[in-house]
């Protein structure tokens, strides 16, 4: 049995063309990565696959075998029950943001039954041997009383662990920090790429992560063509960009800064110390990188930055004013005082699909946007489009219909549009293919060439400390090693 | 295909619910059509009327719970300190069964429903129910509207927008005409026609059962003439008393149910 079979298989997007007439198939037991630019629709092939895209929004042509069932004829997507015998045939989807998979009305130790009857066990010792953490610890806590990172382990341990011979990964490491990766790489090896009787399909833009697995065939998806390569590309040939300096000086220093929040617990609500004890100071035309394990209070930094945080303690000073004293908490509106530097800052946020309107096109939106304070106009947003790799055709566009890659650009884009003084990116160039993501590097050197910007990136991507941060601090050791009150 | 399905689905949803609109024709129309032992016995009439009652509680319920759960909906979520006051006011009422809320409601104006003439008295009933109902349905319809509005501000859109300087007030006017927003309304409208609905002939069936006609609330429901004529099943009686009202009932709760269920798919 052949656990993928495709018959001229193609994929629509209203008039986009996603795939072409493919036919591709997979034998089993083989281990397969797909490639590609951002946005050539990588991740909505394997959607296709694991059957949850859905048809009011996609069109299809030609068929689909998946484990030996029909999944699409004639260009029509079978009824729930033929899907439902594909699932219960062992197919096993792992999406890029694993998180959302688990019901946050559900303890973990629920969401685990629900989602790998049986396989507690395995889970358990899984997760102690590769990832340090014991289950039982977090087993009757709910998915948002849980960090980040630990979350990120769990659930993609219990969706690895279920029982099944086809395994569809997207972009799984998208929100992993380098440690965990490590871990990561270490379990694929040895628990899955090693089982012959596990077909295992991956689609991937990092190069540094699929050239540590040990994976039978590579496949590049471009112009909705998969094709098969022989050899994995080379990294070396990725050259710095050189970024020009505009003017330099102390910009923004944070003094004795903490963070705290409250989660819900067993008895109510209860305060959580995100970091305490952070002095830092930024200065203008350098590229900041701040790093570390998910969950250690990087993007709280950010958000304590934009005064969009309750609960932040110390002073963080800006050309003589203290931005805490200006805006002690997050009521929903700004204080006068506080709004001449909000219309100096920006930041592009971790998951880019939320920052235009969900029910207008790009460019109803960015109007909105622009009147709003951020500023900028149209025209300056298509110039800054065409600098990361887009065309002004995708102003036209509605969030949904593009990919995450390109919803990054996007929101990239948007925030050189405003002008900031203050740019803060978490993680900017998640879902970016590496060959673009050094397009979208340049725009934003560029810009800083023209603007002394204070410029502060948070990432766990080696890629990114490597071609584009001049300076870089690991957040851990800056907040020192602190337990959890 | 997908066109001839939702067509299907309008006139199957017209169909399921049309007791509700052919109520408002005259019964004269239908006299023909009926056995002449249910016009001469008044009943064709009465159960017109009850349908007719029923349609202008469904439709002034509905409007009025809708602006209630929209507003509190939009309160919760702009200020947390306000919800939690919501919350904890309508955890409390919906701890108490919705018969019971109803009775409460018509306790202060029982001796005004006894002393007035009969046209009054409904216009009240009417007033005092819509408001009965609406305070039963408020607390899952208030939540329904609150948590996904609250998910999309808190994990979604409120960093983005907020840093463009955005209001949370003018955020969260955006977010509630989205289509997951349009979509959650048009299943909590369902969802108070349909609990409306039950209160209404449960309510009417236990006034009629406890009371007979000298009840009050005066509250003409189809629930009250199946309870009048629930020894029609019995030997001797004709069925069609008990089962005519019943069937119209049953199809009304199904379009209901359909328009919940299409809501839900169309949120998915």
């Amino acid at each position: 049995m052949t656990p993928i079979s495709l018959h001229k298989f193609s994929i629509h997007l209203g008039r986009r063309l996603l795939l072409r007439d493919c036919n591709f198939s997979i034998e089993s037991g083989a281990s397969a990565v797909i490639m590609g630019p951002t946005g050539t629709g990588k991740s909505v092939f394997l959607k296709s696959i694991a059957g949850i895209l859905s048809t009011q929004i996609f069109t299809f042509g030609g068929g689909m075998k998946v484990n030996g069932f029909d999944a699409y004829s004639d260009g029509r997507k079978l009824d729930f029950d033929s899907w439902s015998q594909i699932a219960q045939s062992g197919l096993v989807f792992v999406p890029a943001e694993t998180a959302q998979v688990m019901n946050p009305a559900l303890t973990l130790d629920q969401n685990l039954a629900l989602l790998a009857p049986g396989c507690k066990s395995i889970i358990e010792q899984r997760l102690n041997d590769y990832f340090a953490l014991d289950f039982d610890a977090f087993a009757r806590l709910y998915p948002d009383e849980v960090s980040g990172g630990e979350m990120q382990r769990i659930t993609l341990m219990i969706l690895l662990s279920r029982s099944g011979n086809l395994i569809l990964l997207d972009e799984p490491t998208v929100n992993l920090d380098r440690n965990l990766r490590r871990h990561f790489v270490e379990f694929l090896n040895k628990e899955i790429l090693s089982a012959e009787d596990k077909t295992f399909l991956m689609v991937s833009h990092d190069l540094d992560f699929i050239k540590k697995l040990t994976l039978d065939q590579a496949f590049i998806l471009k112009d909705g063509n998969i094709q098969r390569l022989d050899s994995l590309p080379e990294m070396e040939s990725y050259e710095k960009p050189e970024a020009k300096k505009g003017a330099s000086g102390t910009a923004i220093e944070l003094q004795n800064v903490s963070q705290t929040y409250f989660k819900r617990g067993i008895f109510g609500e209860r305060t959580f110390t995100a970091f305490k004890g952070l002095n830092l100071v930024f200065e203008r035309s350098t590229i900041y990188g701040i790093t570390g394990p998910s969950g250690c209070g990087k993007s709280s930094m950010i958000k304590a930055i934009l005064r969009l945080m309750d609960g932040t303690k110390g002073r963080i000073i800006m050309e003589g004013s203290d931005l805490v004293a200006l805006k002690p908490g997050e009521s929903g509106r700004d204080p006068a005082a506080f709004k001449p530097f909000r219309r100096r800052m920006t930041v592009v946020q971790q998951d880019s699909r939320f920052s235009f309107f969900p029910d207008l096109s790009i460019r109803d939106s960015f109007r909105q946007i622009a009147a709003a304070g951020s500023g900028g106009t149209v025209e300056e947003l298509a110039a800054n489009l065409e600098k990361v790799g887009l065309t002004s055709a995708h102003l036209d566009a509605y969030p949904q219909s593009l990919s995450s890659g390109e919803m990054k650009r996007m929101d990239i884009a948007r925030a050189l549009t405003a002008k900031p003084d203050i740019l803060l990116l978490d993680e900017p160039f998640a879902h970016i293919d590496f060959e673009t993501r050094l397009h979208v590097m340049k725009a934003i050197s560029e810009y800083l060439a023209v603007h002394a910007t204070i410029l502060i990136v948070v990432t766990h991507e080696d890629f990114d400390l490597r071609y584009f941060v001049e300076k870089s601090y690991d957040f851990p050791e800056l907040v020192g090693q602190f337990a959890e009150e | 295909m997908k066109k001839l399905y939702n067509i299907l689905r309008i006139v199957c949803l017209i169909v399921l619910a049309l007791p509700l609109a052919l109520a408002w024709v005259p019964s004269e129309v239908f006299e023909g059509l009926v056995p002449v032992s249910l016009v001469e016995s008044g009943y064709l009439h009465s159960l017109f009327l009850s349908f007719r009652e029923l349609s202008i509680t469904l439709v002034a319920t509905m409007l009025f719970a809708m602006l209630l759960s929209v507003s509190l909906g939009y309160i919760s979520v702009l200020s947390i300190r306000v919800g939690r006051g919501f919350s904890n006011v309508l955890n409390a009422v919906e701890s108490i069964p919705s018969i019971l809320v109803a009775l409460f409601c018509y306790a202060p104006v029982s001796g005004y429903l006894a002393r007035h003439s009969s046209a009054a008295s409904t216009t009240m009933s009417l007033i005092v129910f819509v408001l009965a109902a609406t305070v039963t349905t408020l607390p899952e319809a208030v939540r329904s509207i609150d948590i996904p509005l609250s998910d999309l501000y808190n994990r979604k859109y409120s960093l983005s927008f907020r840093s463009y300087g955005f209001t949370k007030q003018r955020i969260l006017a955006v977010l509630m005409n989205t289509a997951l927003m349009r979509n959650t309304l048009k299943r909590v409208a369902a969802g108070i026609l349909l609990k409306t609905l039950v209160l209404d002939c449960s309510f009417g069936f236990i006034i009629q059962l406890g009371f007979g006609s000298y009840g009050t609330p005066a509250h003409l429901s189809p629930g009250a003439l199946i309870a009048a004529h629930r020894d029609a099943l019995f030997e001797g009686g004709e069925p069609i008393l008990f089962w005519l009202p019943s069937i119209m009932l049953i199809t009304i709760s199904v379009a209901f149910l359909l328009m919940l269920n299409d809501s839900k798919e169309e949120t998915e």
